[in-house]
């Protein structure tokens, strides 16, 4: 395994990058999403790049969590951080419950089925206010103690943006691992994986786990990051929006999914004045991404790189 | 010979696939010993890619007994069957298109790392198929005889009891047929060897036993010589003008 220079770089500027928005809110507040969506891509992209499965229940797998760990807090009495660990694994679990039924089904049959899942869930949330509030959503969420102190603000981005080099060095780790090379066999043909001897079955489990757990976590400190979260925070164009940092950057690469949110992920803030067309240019981005760049903005870099050689 | 090596190494009793009202495989018996090589030959639609498919754990059998190295096979999965050593190809070729083959062959090895085939067999394996050349190529690039030396390269790795060969020689050149025959007479030193073809030269070279097969159900079974007499397999098979 080889470790580059520009890699360490760019993570090493990633965990600079709260101190440049240290003095202004506004900025902070953008990198503290952008920061979350850089850790939620990497973790769509080791299903959707590695796996070869589009996982648009994503977005509900983190409201899940984010609910369960404001009801633990609430009910048991505990503190963000026992809470955390409790509330991922419940909604990994029940994402991977959710999951088994599509996880037999390949490509667009795989999609269309989480994406059923993705639209059930967000009715969930709405129809059993006892745990959400429904449709009004949970408000005024405290943010995690540390030391007695509440986090927010820089220490926040801080925290986040360790969160998102984690995700995405721990995404390194498995792309180049045993594992990560299963993963891409049975993108590429899992009939020949089986025939490999490769458990297609048991590996999407994991994998579908795996991305669980970033959908999880992710979930739980947006909810704590912003302080509010409804039915709205976790539908089906939460997961698109996600979907679209991974294609969009370059799927299948540790550096596509992270360039894609941190291109994408601010442009919402920054183009306020633009909010009732936020989601017509998202729309008009999937299509011009998918015909124009099916490699993304990385994959697009990568094939230019290999022609000029 | 001790009793162990005189049990059957594949063995299939009454095994029946049944697609709908049509019957695929109908109580098909046989037995198939370590270091054999079998053929099997029938027309197209026979049910001769339907038999590897159940026999590999894509299809389930409606009915019947299979057994492999003292264990059963029903209910196991593609996956296990190579665990236990009995490895397949397919009818079209089939790799890693877009990966290159030295990354072929390591997603080969993922499974048998432990199990430690030694370097020297490796390179001897890939000596002798000679691929060493185009390591570096995707394997979408090339040639097709290449990329079925690749897929046999795929399968020693996982150090197979029982390789099942569905048309090892479709699509190739004449040459390249010779050439594939040679190497298969070869393979037959580190693994059994069960062949589909539906050509009778190349079962006629390489197979100690031929089983024939017509529309689901074995009508033959015999050596080679033998078989090409047969009245029946004459008449239902070897004289249509495809043989």
């Amino acid at each position: 395994m080889k470790i580059k220079l520009q890699h360490v770089l760019m993570l090493v500027a990633l965990l600079a990058l709260p101190f440049f928005t240290q003095e202004d809110r506004f900025l902070g507040f953008i990198l503290g999403v952008t920061l979350l969506s850089v850790f939620w891509a990497t973790g769509m992209n080791i299903l959707y790049g590695f796996v070869g499965l589009m996982p648009l229940m994503f977005a509900a797998i983190s409201g899940i969590a984010a609910y369960a760990l404001l009801y633990f807090i609430a009910q048991w009495h505990i503190d963000f951080w026992q809470a955390l660990p409790l509330a991922t694994l419940f909604a990994s679990l029940i994402g991977v419950l959710l999951g088994l039924p599509s996880i037999r089904l390949k490509g667009f049959y795989f999609t269309l089925c989480s994406l059923i899942i993705q639209s059930t869930i967000t009715l969930a949330f709405i129809f059993f206010p006892t745990f959400t509030n429904g449709d009004t959503g949970i408000n005024q969420i405290s943010p995690p103690l540390w030391m007695g102190e509440p986090i927010k603000g820089f220490i926040f981005e801080c925290i986040l943006s360790v969160l998102a080099v984690t995700g995405i060095v721990l995404a390194y780790f498995i792309y180049n691992s045993q594992l990560g090379q299963r993963f891409i066999a049975i993108r590429e043909d899992d009939v020949l994986a089986e025939s490999l001897g490769i458990s297609v079955f048991l590996n999407r489990v994991i994998a579908f786990f795996i991305v669980s757990l970033y959908a999880a976590i992710g979930g739980c400190f947006y909810a704590t990051y912003i302080g509010f979260i409804s039915p709205r925070s976790f539908d089906v164009l939460s997961s698109l929006n996600i979907w679209l940092f991974v294609a969009f950057g370059g799927k299948a690469t540790i550096a596509g999914p992270v360039i894609g949110a941190l291109l994408l992920a601010p442009l919402p803030f920054l183009l306020q004045s633009l909010d009732a067309y936020k989601d017509i240019l998202s729309g008009v981005l999937i299509v011009l991404i998918t015909l124009l760049m099916p490699g993304g903005i990385y994959g697009a870099y990568l094939a230019w790189r290999n022609s000029k050689k | 010979m001790s009793h162990l090596s005189s049990h059957p190494l594949l063995r299939v009793k009454e095994l029946t696939l049944r697609f709908g009202g049509l019957y695929a495989l109908n109580k098909i018996n046989f037995e198939m010993h370590s270091g054999e090589t079998l053929g099997m030959i029938g027309p197209n639609g026979s049910g001769k890619s339907s038999f590897v498919n159940v026999l590999t754990g894509q299809f389930t059998p409606l009915n019947g007994e299979m057994e492999f190295d003292h264990q059963s096979m029903l209910g196991k999965n593609c996956h296990q069957l190579v665990e236990m050593g009995l490895c397949r190809t397919y009818q079209s070729v089939r790799v890693f298109g877009n990966l290159s083959v030295q990354r072929n062959i390591d997603i080969a090895f993922l499974l048998l790392k432990k199990n430690g085939l030694t370097h020297e067999q490796y390179n001897h394996y890939l000596n002798w198929l000679k691929l060493r050349p185009v390591l570096h190529k995707l394997s979408k690039d090339i040639t097709l005889f290449e990329q079925r030396k690749l897929e046999l390269m795929m399968r020693l790795v996982l150090k197979p009891k029982l390789l099942m060969l569905d048309e090892p020689v479709g699509g190739l050149a004449t040459s390249e047929v010779s050439e594939m025959i040679q190497l298969l007479n070869e393979l037959k030193a580190y693994t059994s060897i069960f062949i589909i073809e539906h050509t009778m030269r190349v079962i006629k070279e390489l197979a100690d036993r031929v089983v024939v097969l017509i529309a689901g159900e074995k009508i033959a079974d015999g050596p080679p010589a033998e078989i090409m007499k047969n009245k029946r397999v004459i008449n239902e098979y070897l004289g249509s003008a495809h043989a």
